[in-house]
């Protein structure tokens, strides 16, 4: 599973550092668009600075031919040469001004005209407060510029609105001043959106939070507008544009980018202001950006399919390959090994076999299988308190009587070793699986085994797997060849269990059934017994079939009520040179 | 009051015209300052119109001779100041000390008007066209009157001790001479000094004396180039 970790790591980094690709492939394009967004901005800006510009330099032309007119000279001339002003002098005046003004040619009329005589008062108002005059107007810098002989501009503020304004003496022949005209274009929205025309963005002029005109009927975010216009710094108001940093805007719901130049004159002094702004491009992120992609961007000339799908190919191939080669295979493996195990082919699974977690689990499996061995060995030990000590090698059997086991076994020889009571095995099947019984007794032994105490090679009398019933079936039973203690037939456990059998002869005979004592099996082993006593030289006197088979039932009725068994089996074998009887209980599971 | 008294008051002011005397002064005008910068400018610079040169800034509604003495002022009285909208009749106007101003507000628009120097010199509240609002200088001061919401609107009151002074009437085609002529000056011994605009000129004051001999004084005073003001 190693390589299997790494590749499932190497995939997963691949896959994050895909999704970290996508997630901030997006943004420098996004960064991209801002900077040109800003830039954008900067000129727009730079550009209507220039167009304010031009156009204040058309305005003075016009206000300079206006203040050449002839019949405003000699009005102004008339004004100036009178001790005072009264009102049929002022719509004298006013009505020769709006004669001229509407003789000028052009897409830019005045909307407001201001005469004023060479002492600085006001002989006239024309379309703007008109019925005010008199009044000394000197002071503003730009009359007291016109009349001292200067062509300049300004910017009013006047009831809410701005206005361009230009100033011009009027000259009487060619030394003579008789004062001033003044011209005002009022800052519309037509103005604004005239601005605008080729820039691809929008302006709006205010005084202070008062948005005089706009290109767009919108209420901006005065509050950073605010902030904008205070974080403009310098005198030179003409570089506004380039030295300040465009800002986020809002406008209700809309998001914008403004940028901010102060405007000059008197208005400026009232915190007048004009602003760029444009609509804020949105952010791709990454699912904006995937909703932006096309049909065309996922066409064969335009998308490396055989790349990705390579790609795709190889990763998943590496990745199943790797499941094969550590997982998949390695645990058939140790199925088809449990299955063996299952039917007995093999008492262990081989640890060794299985790579990493399957060899732990091999491991695992063999543990129990050894814990099992163990609880049952502790369970032999309790027979062997209720039944007695085993003899040396009995393996847990009760030995009966004691007497060497028969040279030559009935049935001819046993296996040269047998498994470990404790060990279990699943038969194949129950008929194949059931302990062989042979279909005649097996011939007693005429010499006298050398002596061995192990039960491996010695003849044994296996009793029927199940019941009376199946004993009276097949009477009488011959002795198997070999008696191994292990399970009869599938699903029998066997346990064994030996007795002194010597003892068990010199008991009280108990009076059992008659029916029982004449059972051939016990007849069987009666005859086995008496035939390894002879061969042991032993004598058999006072030897009685009846005593024998009570002795059997007794010892079988004790095995049984003590360890819960159904049948208890006997063999007959030598120890010590004495013919030995062994009691076996066999128990279901 | 008996017949006495009355005579006798009488003699006193005949014999008190009788020692005043006139003092007329000639300046001698340097060439009239640069016009000031244009504190905000439009979009374009100023330009001058070809049709004639500009006119020289004119110095005589900025520019007073004051004569300052042992006499102080009696009974100054009052004096009318006419505020025309976006400028006042004089941008200088010069009174005793304790006389009290009055503001007229000949123009159609309300003005607030402060004196930058003293905040409570002039009662708040706007003077609507045609209103009145006065103060009174009890102090040798100058008071710069302004609208806060009118920057522009800027005229200055000259507080002097003395009742002797007069505004220098520019002549010539450049502005190069100035007259003066202070009436009725008690006899005794004056400092003669100029104001301009915003300060006393730096130039050494004429002692000017008045006596029963020399009733008529003509002082001759030459204004230094560029009108500097002492600091």
């Amino acid at each position: 599973m190693f390589w299997s970790k790494i590749w499932f790591f190497f995939v997963a980094v691949t896959g994050a550092i895909a999704l970290t690709i996508a997630l901030v492939l997006p943004r420098p394009p996004a960064r991209a668009m801002v900077t040109e967004e800003h830039r954008r901005l900067t000129v727009a800006c730079g550009v209507i600075g220039i167009l304010l510009t031009d156009d204040a330099r058309k305005r003075v032309d016009l206000t300079g031919a206006f203040a050449r007119s002839e019949d405003i000279i000699k009005a102004l001339d008339a004004a100036s040469g009178a001790d005072r002003l009264d009102e049929g002098r002022m719509k004298t005046v006013r009505s020769t001004a709006e004669t001229v003004m509407k003789g000028i040619k052009g897409d830019r009329q005045p909307d407001f005209a201001v005469l004023i005589e060479k002492r600085g008062r006001v002989v006239a108002r024309v379309r703007l407060d008109d019925r005010l005059f008199g009044d000394l107007a000197s002071g503003r810098p730009v009359i007291d510029d016109a009349l001292a002989g200067y062509l300049r501009d300004d910017l009013w503020e006047i009831n809410g609105t701005m206005y361009f304004v230009s100033a011009s003496p009027v000259v009487k022949g060619a030394a003579e001043y008789v004062g001033a005209v003044v011209l005002g274009h009022q800052v519309t929205n037509e103005l604004a959106k005239k601005l605008i025309t080729s820039l691809s963005v929008d302006v709006a002029f205010l005084v202070g939070e008062n948005t005089t005109a706009s290109s767009r009927t919108i209420a901006l975010d005065q509050v950073a507008l605010k902030g904008g216009v205070g974080a403009l710094s310098g005198q030179d108001i003409s570089r506004d544009c380039q030295q300040n940093q465009p800002f986020p805007l809002r406008a209700g719901s809309e998001e914008l980018t403004g940028l901010v130049s102060r405007l000059p004159g008197e208005a400026g002094g009232k915190r007048a202001f004009y602003t760029v702004f444009i609509r804020r491009p949105v952010e791709l992120g990454f699912l904006s950006t995937l909703g932006a992609v096309a049909q065309n961007d996922l066409s064969f000339g335009s998308f490396p399919w055989i790349f990705v799908g390579g790609g795709f190919l190889l990763v998943l191939g590496v990745g199943i390959a790797l499941m094969l080669l550590e997982s998949d295979r390695p645990l058939r493996r140790l199925a088809a090994e449990s299955v063996r195990l299952a039917k007995g082919d093999i008492e262990k699974l081989a640890e060794d076999a299985h790579p990493g977690k399957f060899g732990s689990i091999a491991r695992s499996v063999n543990i129990h299988l050894d814990k099992v061995s163990r609880e049952a060995k502790a369970a032999k030990k309790d027979l062997n308190q209720v039944l007695g000590p085993a003899p040396e090698g009995s393996l847990g059997t009760i030995d009966l009587l004691a007497g060497a086991l028969p040279a030559v076994r009935p049935g001819g020889p046993g296996p040269a070793a047998l498994p470990p009571p404790s060990e279990f095995r699943f038969g194949e099947s129950g008929a194949q699986r059931a302990h062989p019984r042979p279909a005649t007794p097996p011939p007693v032994a005429a010499p006298p085994p050398p002596q061995r105490n192990t039960p491996t090679s010695m003849p044994g009398v296996t009793p029927p797997a199940t019941p009376a019933n199946a004993r009276a079936a097949t009477p009488p039973r011959p002795m198997p060849a070999v008696a191994p203690p292990g399970p009869q037939s599938q699903g029998i456990a066997v346990e064994e269990a030996e007795g002194d059998a010597e003892e068990l002869l010199e008991d009280e005979a108990v009076e059992d059934a008659p029916a029982e004592r004449n059972d051939p099996y016990f007849k069987q082993v009666f005859d086995q017994f008496v035939a390894m006593k002879k061969s042991c030289n032993e004598s058999i006197s006072g030897l009685t079939y009846d005593k024998f088979a009570q002795k059997l039932i007794r010892n079988r009725d004790e095995l049984r009520s003590k360890t819960g068994c159904r049948e208890v089996r006997f063999t007959v074998y030598a120890k010590d040179g004495k013919a030995a009887l062994k009691a076996t209980p066999v128990k279901e599971e | 009051m008996s017949m006495l008294p009355r005579v006798c008051v009488v003699l006193v002011c005949l014999a008190g015209e009788g020692l005043a005397g006139n003092v007329t002064g000639r300046l001698d005008l340097p060439a009239p300052p640069e016009r000031p910068p244009v504190a905000q400018r439009g979009f374009l610079d100023r330009t001058e119109n070809p049709l004639t040169p500009v006119r020289p800034v004119n110095v005589g509604p900025n520019l007073v001779a004051v004569l300052e003495g042992e006499a102080k002022p009696q009974a100054p009285g009052q004096v009318r100041w006419e505020l025309g909208g976006d400028a006042f009749g004089k941008p200088l106007l010069v009174v005793p000390m304790g006389a009290e101003v009055l503001i007229t507000n000949t123009s159609g628009m309300p003005r607030t008007l402060v004196a930058l120097e003293d905040p409570k010199l002039i009662a708040q509240g706007a003077i609507t066209p045609g209103a009145t609002k006065s103060f009174r200088a009890a102090e040798p001061k100058l008071y710069t009157i302004t609208d806060k919401d009118v920057p522009h609107l800027r005229g200055r009151v000259l507080v002097v001790p003395t009742p002797y002074f007069a505004m220098v009437e520019v002549s010539g085609s450049k502005n190069e001479h100035g007259t003066f002529q202070i009436a009725d000056v008690a006899e005794g011994s004056y400092k003669l000094r100029l104001f301009y605009k915003d300060g006393w000129i730096d130039r050494p004051d004429e002692l000017v004396t008045i006596a029963a001999a020399k009733r008529n004084v003509e002082v001759p005073v030459k204004v230094p180039p560029g009108f500097p003001l002492r600091k």
